[in-house]
């Protein structure tokens, strides 16, 4: 599976070819993730300054608000941490055929947290919150929408690890293969987002029946075809044919990764309560 | 000799280690989601507004520091790790109250037509 057979042999927390004994990727993102909280520490005080500011004819906020949906995807993104830790973790034994499973369940926890953030943005959209009618709603879509943005980056790094993971070992042409594998990706989740809010859709308006299941078939059977044929083709791309160069040598790559992701995490556990629970009060 | 059998107790003592890791992991995983509830049923307590904005922060900031130490391994990690991304923290922190203490709502609500025209005759009576 991996030509880096010798696991357990790597000290995975110090480097003793750098200056300061630290892997010069991890210290890049330690970095990077520093100035990023200064980045979101402006934004997180945008909002908390303008939050109160009466406009007229504004949506009241409560009102609008799904603490329950809220709920769930803090749930997601933490989850979704925890499998970003094991794949970390199980990199760092050199079990590729693991860090491959969790890197997935990361993804897919990735995309339902983005998919819930969609949903909740048509949602407002429709019920008056826009970026334009109130100084709460610029503030709001400013900073969940960047967390968004930041999210979304994590998914598509998370997948070309993932794709990475499929590297021969023998040093064949691998690039279009890489390719098609990212477009396969591209479209089933573009495919699966669409599919799964047309759903929503359909049982809000027509509750768990059978008119909701032929409404959702009719409105989205192209994102439902896309979506299942996606997913064979994931599959496909996926199964295991030859010795491939990725194991506990590039522990680094995807730990420097997780602390990408895991930063994400943080961002929302303090937007979810300055920007969500604290208007409940 | 004495060499090889310090490495092979390393080994031993990592891969030891590195197990204990998922234990501790889905362990942090639960402490979160059950922190996250706690969150979330403290806005229904009928307390004092104080109490549950400061319980509510405290709780964050549990959940900020036990993911960045365990899940992003700055416990395990060399310390220089640490302070580098405190420095970017405290500057944020800084940056937050600094913010907060000059552009506070009342001051930096947009005048009302009265107010416009309250500091009108101020200034011309100047």
């Amino acid at each position: 599976m991996s030509n880096h057979a010798a696991a357990g042999a790597i000290d995975h927390h110090h480097d003793h070819t750098t200056a300061t004994g630290i892997p010069n990727k991890k210290l890049f993102m330690w970095a990077f993730l520093a100035s990023d909280c200064m980045f979101f520490g402006a934004l997180i005080s945008m909002h908390l300054i303008y939050r109160l500011h009466e406009t007229p004819n504004a949506p009241d906020v409560l009102s609008i608000f799904s603490l329950e949906l809220t709920s769930f995807s803090t749930f997601i993104l933490l989850m979704s941490s925890l499998l970003m830790a094991l794949a970390v973790n199980t990199c760092q034994k050199g079990h590729v055929g693991a860090t491959r499973k969790m890197l997935i369940g990361t993804i897919i926890f990735g995309l339902i947290f983005l998919a819930c953030q969609v949903y909740e943005f048509k949602h407002f959209v429709q019920l008056g919150l826009t970026l334009n009618s109130s100084m709460f709603g610029s503030t709001f879509y400013t900073l969940t929408g960047t967390h968004g943005v930041h999210v979304a980056i994590g998914v598509l790094w998370l997948v070309l690890m993932y794709i990475r993971t499929f590297k021969p070992a023998d040093g064949s042409p691998w690039i279009l293969k890489a390719f098609i594998h990212l477009l396969v990706f591209a479209v089933v989740t573009v495919a699966s987002i669409k599919a799964i809010l047309g759903a929503v859709h359909a049982i809000q308006e027509h509750g768990a029946t059978a008119q909701m299941i032929s409404t959702f078939v009719q409105h989205d059977l192209l994102a439902i075809i896309a979506t299942a044929v996606g997913m064979a083709g994931l599959v496909f791309l996926a199964r295991e044919s030859k010795a491939v160069e990725f194991g506990e040598a590039n522990a680094v790559d995807v730990e420097s990764m997780g602390l990408y992701w895991h930063f994400v995490d943080i961002v929302w556990i303090v937007i979810f309560t300055v920007v969500y629970l604290l208007e409940y009060l | 000799m004495s060499a090889t059998t310090h490495s092979s107790v390393d080994a031993s003592g990592h891969g030891q280690h590195e197990s204990s890791k998922f234990h501790i992991f889905v362990q942090l995983a639960m402490i979160l989601a059950v922190i996250t509830g706690v969150e979330i049923v403290l806005i229904y307590i009928p307390l004092a507004k104080w109490l549950i904005v400061t319980s509510l922060i405290t709780l964050s900031l549990v959940k900020f520091m036990l993911v960045i130490f365990i899940f992003m391994h700055l416990k395990w990690d060399k310390l220089f790790c640490t302070i580098l991304f405190f420095i970017g923290l405290v500057l944020a922190g800084g940056t937050v109250a600094a913010l907060l203490a000059l552009f506070i709502v009342k001051d930096s609500k947009p005048l009302t037509s009265e107010d416009a025209a309250a500091i009108d005759y101020v200034v011309r009576s100047v």
